[in-house]
């Protein structure tokens, strides 16, 4: 039952990503504020999750769309959907900004501050987009199904950027069995998508 | 490690934890543009990017939206100006008309500057044929680049079509000519890797004529899956990716189409092969 993942935003209600982004090369910013308003909570989320930090989230998210409306060229639909293109842009804007915030902690050890701990954040609008609410509630479903030490080595590739080695060594795990469980966790991921899309 | 190899870690890749050799061995391979690899990668990348609607929900502070798009308005509204601000217009006018100055030139002087001008022009003319002689060698150089991308691409091609050929899982199948003074056509079916197909000795044909693969599957229209000709020797070598289950496809088919191919086959098949 994961129809609702792979099929984001029914037919007809708004205008498709590519006629956005074809209205944001002719420098449209009404265009914009659609795609954000589209994807601004599901990015957000998803920066807030690696950040850990809501003011860092916020400049990272705005950093992702004025990149979206400098950089539209680069985008190419029959490349792909504009959706995984703008969450890797974001994860990995977010994992970069990670690696510099530990590479600082490992020289000065500083205690981060001004920035309210992540369990202080306003929790989820219900008037929010709902399709998308329920597509990430299939996605935690599915991972949710997966044996625990399974989902941690994914969240800790995915959420924290780790390589297979060093999920291995964060999780006290043999590299063999690391890689055996990302793998396994991902086909099992890619079958339910290609499931549900056919 | 060949297409077969690689297609088990496309999601890993995507997800940008594979290290060492493998990611070595995977960028190599992107690198070449592989016709399998890279809508593989793509898909990947597809999947991935799911994970990231499992983060928890959380909305985006209200201010942000307004916060964007007041910088999109703001880099609009610093487009160069062509209008010059007075001030400005009066330092350019200072820099380009310095106000005359009266100089004492000797006649030594004059002397040295035609002295200079000569040296100059000999040079420059010295120059212009070095220019000429090295846009000719920089053409020469493009040539031979594109000489051996086209021969680099060519050898890839076969390789691929090698690893088809020579993978255990592969089903190697004759296309059988309609007219009998047609050479045979052979293809090699692979699951993962895709169907390579080869054929020696073909005639030339004209350019407004194109050969196109189809699977014709079990239920259903036929599918385009190749649009090829031979080349100058009469050869044919490439793959073209398996986009339905093996045991869906009943034949291949080779057509003759207009020159850029046809949605649908315009005529009966000059070539095929019954599958399942």
């Amino acid at each position: 039952m994961l129809l609702a993942v792979v099929q984001p935003w029914p037919e007809g209600k708004q205008p498709p990503d590519a006629e956005l982004m074809e209205r944001i090369l002719r420098r449209d910013s009404s265009a914009l504020e659609t795609l954000y308003d589209r994807y601004a909570r599901p990015v957000y989320s998803l920066v807030l999750r690696i950040s850990q930090q809501p003011a860092s989230a916020e400049e990272i998210v705005q950093d992702v769309f004025l990149q979206l409306w400098k950089s539209a060229d680069r985008f190419q639909i029959s490349r792909g959907p504009l959706e995984p293109w703008l969450f890797t842009m974001a994860r990995n804007r977010a994992l970069d900004f990670l690696r510099l915030k530990r590479e600082k902690q490992r020289r000065r050890e500083d205690s981060v501050e001004g920035d309210l701990p992540i369990a202080a954040i306003e929790r989820p609008d219900p008037e929010g987009d709902i399709d998308s609410s329920r597509r990430a509630e299939k996605i935690r479903a599915l991972l949710s199904s997966l044996p625990d030490a399974q989902r941690r080595a994914i969240e800790l590739a995915f959420f924290e950027g780790l390589s297979h080695s060093e999920v291995a060594s964060a999780m006290g795990e043999a590299l063999g069995t690391v890689k055996s469980w990302i793998r396994g966790g991902l086909l099992r991921l890619r079958e339910s998508l290609e499931e549900a899309r056919s | 490690m060949d297409c077969g190899q690689l297609a088990p870690l496309y999601e890993e890749y995507a997800l940008g934890i594979l290290e060492g050799e493998e990611r070595a061995e995977m960028e190599t391979h992107l690198a070449r543009n592989c016709p399998l690899c890279t809508p593989g990668i793509a898909k990947a990348r597809w999947v991935v990017s799911h994970l990231a609607l499992a983060a928890p929900d959380a909305p985006p502070p209200a201010a942000l939206r307004g916060k964007i798009m007041d910088a999109v308005k703001a880099s609009a509204d610093k487009v160069p100006s062509a209008k010059t601000s007075p001030e400005k217009a009066h330092a350019v006018t200072s820099i380009e008309n310095p106000p005359a100055k009266r100089e004492i030139f000797p006649l030594w002087a004059w002397a040295a500057a035609a002295a200079l001008a000569l040296i100059t022009g000999y040079t420059i003319r010295q120059m212009g044929n070095q220019n000429s002689q090295m846009a000719e060698l920089r053409k020469e150089m493009k040539l031979a680049t594109l000489q051996t991308q086209a021969l680099r691409n060519q050898l890839d091609e076969d390789r691929m079509v090698a690893s088809v050929m020579m993978a255990p899982e592969s089903m190697p199948l004759k296309l059988m000519p309609k007219d009998k003074n047609m050479p045979m056509v052979h293809a090699y079916l692979h699951p993962h890797m895709g169907v390579a197909i080869t054929a020696d000795q073909m005639p030339s044909m004209s350019a407004a004529i194109t050969l196109q693969l189809w699977f014709l599957p079990k239920k259903g229209s036929p599918m385009s899956i190749a649009i090829f000709r031979p080349d100058s020797s009469g050869q044919i070598a490439l793959v073209a990716p398996v986009n339905m289950p093996m045991n869906e496809i009943a034949a291949l088919a080779v057509t003759e189409e207009p020159a850029g191919g046809s949605p649908r086959p315009t005529g009966s098949p000059a070539w095929m092969a019954q599958v399942n």
